[in-house]
């Protein structure tokens, strides 16, 4: 009989013990979700959209609005941050907002690029697809895009495909208008911007 | 003497020197370079001591000098302004150099000389564990004065995270505070390099001293000579603490001459963040990974399941050192020799192991190389090429060297 009951409190002891550390690890894994930061959307941190204006993101001409004449026909690039015209803020709160603007001659770029441009003015993505460095060099030879990090190199003529080095996809395109010589965005990214998680297809994220 | 007294009588100080303090230290150069990672640590904390007194873990914009900077690029400024602030934080930089170095060294030379072998399992792989936070504490350091190339570098490392298949997103996001950089960036990888990783070093340093003091040194081959299943070595008390006594306070010099003639990481000269990105290399310890990031072309794609990939820069920067690691952790497993558990096995008598480590170690040569593959206008052929045959022909040519000079001695089994 004794036997019997020491076993039964075993039994107990070890059940409730298990659900006891059962219970305390789910209700962990709970608080776990909150390492992951909650991402903050303000007005500086919104993604490009259609109407934005451009200014320039840096040099002696950094906060200018982006005109037609800012551009060098034949590039080189230039750097830029998207500004809501409404409400006047410049969206540089977010890294991944940094865009590219390049003024090539409209018959060099191939068909499907040249649907997103206007009077040979295009935009991209200017963060790296393979690690998310700023693709910040301008390579006047081969007219292409040069990320300084891993060599990288993109071609602008080829909706900034890669030609070069290591990046898994293609920058992503922002197509632009030109109106009373400003450049406007004409929508968002057409592809997930930087470095996505283990994926490379080029599908927009919705 | 009568505080030692005082406190043996309520403590039993004498029964604790007597099972410590007397454990026998083998003496042989190669065995000091643990002791270096050892000191380089402590260096690490004290300096490191200074540097959180003064350093502002924040990227909010600060006025500085009519600039608006973010805190803690303006908190190193201040620190270096301080007297000898500028040294400090040169030492801090150049002593966690000497860590990575030394730790690496300590590894080789237990590989090389077979001490990871049974009973040893455990040690060797609580010391690869110890390789892997002390370059992963680096690495975080880098991303604390905020400056151009600190912030592009950090960059690098949340993307080759973010690169990982299915949890890279998750994994990046909770080590760098979110989508880096944000404003959680900074405090989150502060706790992680100044409290939570440097504890679980000291944890991890502590085990791996106790376990080597419950297991004894293995002893060098002169011991086995003199006094075959015998230990040799001087005690802890009063002699090997000397040494080390000695050794530390050298290292201290040399490390403070250097700190003080080469100022590392000047980031006045890197300046604040900015759009673009400045050229630059990383630390010579992860060269080999920038090499082979840089080799690695953007064809090389793996699609999974559920629309995840393995793109290059997964492969580049953590499939090619994970499989580097994982084979590191199965050697003991592997190498099942009951032979030599107390001694150490001289490179020599096993050319096969000693020629393959030979070979590993110029696969880091080359492609730590490759790293200047613009400079010296190499093709990603020309590379690989060098990748593969440079390391096999560095294996070959020392394993036939070693048994043509060394073959021919009788093995002593």
């Amino acid at each position: 009989m004794a036997d019997k009951t020491s076993t039964t409190r075993r039994a107990i002891l070890q059940a409730s013990l298990g659900a006891g550390l059962g219970l305390a690890t789910l209700s962990s894994l709970f608080v776990a979700g909150g390492l992951k930061p909650k991402k903050e959307i303000t007005p500086e941190t919104e993604p490009p959209k259609e109407g934005d204006r451009f200014v320039v993101a840096e040099g002696p001409d950094k906060g200018k609005l982006i005109t037609l004449d800012l551009l060098p026909l034949g590039g080189p690039f230039v750097l830029a941050w998207p500004k809501d015209p409404k409400t006047g803020v410049v969206k540089n709160g977010e890294r991944n907002n940094l865009t590219m603007l390049i003024r090539l001659n409209p018959d060099e770029y191939d068909e499907e690029t040249r649907k997103n441009t206007d009077q040979g003015v295009a935009a991209f993505s200017a963060i790296c697809t393979h690690l998310g460095c700023t693709v910040s060099q301008w390579l006047a030879d081969q007219k292409a895009f040069l990320c300084p990090c891993h060599k990288g190199i993109y071609d602008p003529r080829q909706g900034a495909k890669v030609i070069g080095g290591p990046p898994p996809r293609p920058l992503p395109m922002l197509p632009v208008k030109v109106e009373n010589g400003e450049v406007v965005a004409a929508g968002g990214f057409l592809s997930p911007v930087g470095v996505i998680a283990g994926r490379s297809s080029a599908k927009p994220r919705v | 003497m009568s505080v030692y007294r005082w406190l043996d009588e309520r403590l039993d100080l004498d029964r604790f020197n007597k099972k410590f303090m007397r454990k026998a230290f083998p003496v042989h150069h190669s065995f000091f370079l643990g002791e270096i990672a050892l000191f380089s640590f402590v260096i690490l904390v004290l300096t490191g001591l200074f540097l959180t007194f003064n350093f502002e873990p924040s990227t909010r914009l600060v006025k500085y000098q009519g600039q608006e900077l973010p805190a803690a690029y303006v908190s190193v400024l201040y620190i270096d302004s301080l007297p000898f602030g500028k040294v400090i934080r040169s030492a801090h930089h150049w002593a966690a150099h000497i860590m990575v170095a030394s730790v690496f060294l300590h590894l080789l030379r237990i590989l090389i000389s077979g001490a990871y072998k049974k009973p040893r399992e455990v040690n060797w792989l609580l010391g690869l564990l110890l390789l892997a936070l002390t370059v992963v504490v680096a690495f975080i350091g880098y991303s604390l004065p905020f400056d151009a190339f600190s912030v592009t570098a950090t960059q690098i490392g949340y993307g080759i995270g973010k690169s990982i298949p299915y949890v890279g997103d998750w994994i990046a996001q909770v080590t760098f505070g979110g989508e880096y950089p944000t404003v959680h960036s900074i405090p989150r990888l502060y706790a992680l390099h100044v409290l939570w990783l440097p504890l679980l070093l000291m944890a991890l340093i502590g085990a791996h001293m106790l376990i080597m003091i419950k297991q004894k040194h293995t002893q060098p081959r002169y011991a086995e000579e003199v006094a075959p299943g015998k230990i040799l070595g001087v005690p802890m008390m009063p002699m090997q603490i000397s040494v080390m006594t000695v050794l530390f306070l050298l290292y201290l010099g040399v490390l403070f001459i250097l700190a003080g003639a080469v100022i590392a990481h000047p980031i006045e000269v890197y300046g604040p963040p900015g759009t673009s990105t400045p050229a630059l290399k990383p630390d010579w310890y992860f060269l080999w990974i920038y090499g082979i990031l840089q080799m690695i072309p953007s064809s090389w794609q793996i699609p999974l399941p559920g629309g995840a990939s393995i793109t290059s820069e997964f492969i580049g920067g953590v499939l090619i050192p994970g499989i580097l690691g994982l084979a590191a952790l199965l050697l003991p497993f592997v190498d099942t020799r009951k032979t030599k558990q107390r001694y150490v096995e001289l490179p020599t008598e096993h050319p096969m192991r000693t020629s393959v480590t030979v070979g590993l170690l110029f696969f880091f040569f080359v492609a730590t190389f490759a790293g200047w593959k613009e400079e010296f206008g190499m093709t990603n052929g020309q590379l690989w090429a060098m990748l593969i045959f440079i390391p096999l022909a560095a294996w070959f040519t020392t394993y036939v060297l070693i048994r043509q000079v060394w073959g021919k001695r009788p093995a002593d089994e």
